[in-house]
């Protein structure tokens, strides 16, 4: 498209407008033109869930978004979810129960545990593996990362 | 992966989407949850210098129990109990879709309008490149039966057979105007992988319509699949039909993920109607249906393992969908 190209919108709570080409993903310009590295590109064919940031509330994967269509709407990456100070109480049950091995698939899960806590505070063990079954973990340290959205229900509220 | 550059275009009507698509003829994808169409295009497979995105036209959102807009979100559907009661097919189908995330973007139209499969085309250009291109995308042969010039690639969608056994009909709208269809006939029976669809140039799918003489069947979709979080059905099988007793009243069963279409056993089910469906009986249905589906080897699975489990699958399919409560 036309070298004007751009797009607007909010990002982790900031009025954010940045010159984007129609066939921007998302992905690609959080990461190569704001630098918001914390949303990690894994497979890019919306498989792993690497890349998962939240539209308007709703987990979404980043890697298969057009950034123009993102226009007026709230976009919360990894770095939103951490307050200024400190650490969500999702983040902080990663680290208190160990659910990061290489830590390369954190930020998806820590994205995908808090829109499903937002939408049901208490889940059960079920519900927690049926919510982040689009969630690929490589290490495969899958009980303690279920353990940690559990705690983090409990801790919150 | 960064996209080769295209022009993004939102319509607001289907009106203007429909002068659009009739303007930029064959130069444009529709474009819905992006979720099948985006992965291919990374792959560079048939690229367009034009998307016509949906999401801002009105008339394409929502459901309600009598109709599904295109655009209506799987995950919007899924978080329904009411849709679920009424529909247990399409319900099962559209909780076996990809995964949260991916049902998360992914829409109904999207789904039903979903490319086909193979793992000869659904590979980056330069796996394609390397292996020689195919009749799909940018070559003239077909790896898995190179005697003939016809695509095998396998439709791949979960929600066509669950939607085709309560005789769903799809409402389109194109250069010539309005007209619905029944959602079997969308998909092309003198086609192939290629040319799969009914769909005139340029046709928007706009809603799926359920008839209120189908509300009250029991249903069930079962997937075959290799990872159950994940993957595309390697064979998917619904049923849905009302019981009196131990007599059949209404019989439909539809097979997906095996062939360029799916597609529904009318003549084989409606022997059945009046009669006793019993263990017997159920065999042979399952068996000659068994007989009639031909997946050929382009998915994971190996298809006399495919063809096998659709007799296995039908049998389950129809003993739980059986069982199952009605809406
Ligand atoms: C990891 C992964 C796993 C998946 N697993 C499954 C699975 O198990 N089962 C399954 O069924 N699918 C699966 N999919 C495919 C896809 O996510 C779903 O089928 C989804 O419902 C497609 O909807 P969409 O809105 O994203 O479609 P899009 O990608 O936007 O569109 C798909 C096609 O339909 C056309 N189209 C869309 N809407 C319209 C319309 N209204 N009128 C005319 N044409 C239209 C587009 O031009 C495009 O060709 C998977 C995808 C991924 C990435
Ligand atoms: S079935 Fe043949 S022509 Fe069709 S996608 Fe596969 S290899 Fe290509």
């Amino acid at each position: 498209m036309s070298a004007e190209a751009r797009v607007k919108f909010l990002l982790n709570g900031h009025p954010q407008e940045v010159p984007c080409e129609d066939a921007r993903i998302l992905l690609d310009l959080l990461r190569d033109d704001l630098h918001l590295t914390g949303t990690k590109r894994g497979c890019d064919l919306g498989t792993c869930g690497c890349c998962t940031v939240l539209v308007d509330g709703r987990p979404t994967l980043s890697c298969l978004t057009l950034a123009r269509l993102t226009e007026g709407r709230s976009v919360t990456t990894i770095e939103g979810l951490t307050p200024p100070q400190g650490l969500s109480a999702v983040q902080r049950a990663f680290v208190d129960l160990g659910a990061t091995q290489c830590g390369f698939c954190t930020p998806g899960f820590v994205v995908t545990a808090t829109a499903l806590l937002e939408e049901n505070p208490r889940p059960t063990r079920a519900e927690i593996e049926r919510a982040i079954s689009g969630n690929l973990c490589r290490c495969t340290g899958y009980i303690k990362i279920v353990d940690a959205i559990a705690a983090a229900s409990r801790s919150s509220g | 992966m960064h996209l080769d550059p295209f022009e993004l275009h939102r319509p607001t009507t289907v009106d203007e989407t429909v002068r659009l698509a009739g303007a930029l003829a064959g130069r444009f994808d529709f474009l819905a949850g992006g979720t099948d169409l985006l992965p291919n295009y990374k792959m560079h497979l048939n690229l367009k210098p034009h998307l016509v995105a949906l999401e801002d036209v009105d008339e394409l959102r929502g459901f309600s129990a009598d109709r599904l807009g295109a655009m209506a979100r799987l995950a919007d559907l899924e978080r329904d109990p009411a849709f679920a009661a009424t529909w247990p097919s399409v319900a099962d189908a559209v909780g076996e879709v990809a995964t949260p995330l991916v049902r998360a973007s992914g829409t109904v139209g999207g789904n039903l309008l979903l490319e086909t499969r193979c793992f000869f085309f659904n590979q980056s250009y330069f796996w394609r490149a390397s292996l020689g291109f195919c009749l799909k995308a940018d070559g003239d042969r077909c790896h898995v039966v190179p005697q003939k010039e016809v695509c095998y690639a396998t439709h791949s969608g979960d929600l066509a057979p669950a939607l085709m056994v309560v005789d769903a009909e799809v409402e389109v709208a194109g250069p010539a105007g309005r007209r619905r269809l029944p959602l079997a006939d969308l998909y092309d029976a003198k086609g192939d992988g290629v040319r799969r669809l009914t769909l005139a140039p340029g046709e928007l799918l706009v809603a799926v319509h359920l008839p209120r003489a189908a509300r009250g069947r029991r249903g069930r979709y079962k997937k075959l699949r290799v990872r159950p979080a994940y993957d595309f059905p390697e064979l998917g099988v619904a049923v849905a039909g009302r019981w009196t007793g131990d007599r059949v009243e209404e019989l439909r069963i539809a097979v997906g993920g095996a062939e360029p279409r799916p597609r529904r056993f009318d003549t084989l089910t409606d022997a059945l109607v009046g009669r006793t469906l019993d263990d017997a009986r159920l065999r042979e249905l399952a068996e000659a249906i068994g007989k009639s589906v031909r997946p050929v080897h382009n998915t994971f699975l190996l298809p006399d393992y495919r063809r096998r489990m659709v007799a296995v699958y039908v049998r389950r399919a129809v003993a739980e969908a059986r069982e199952g409560t009605a809406g």
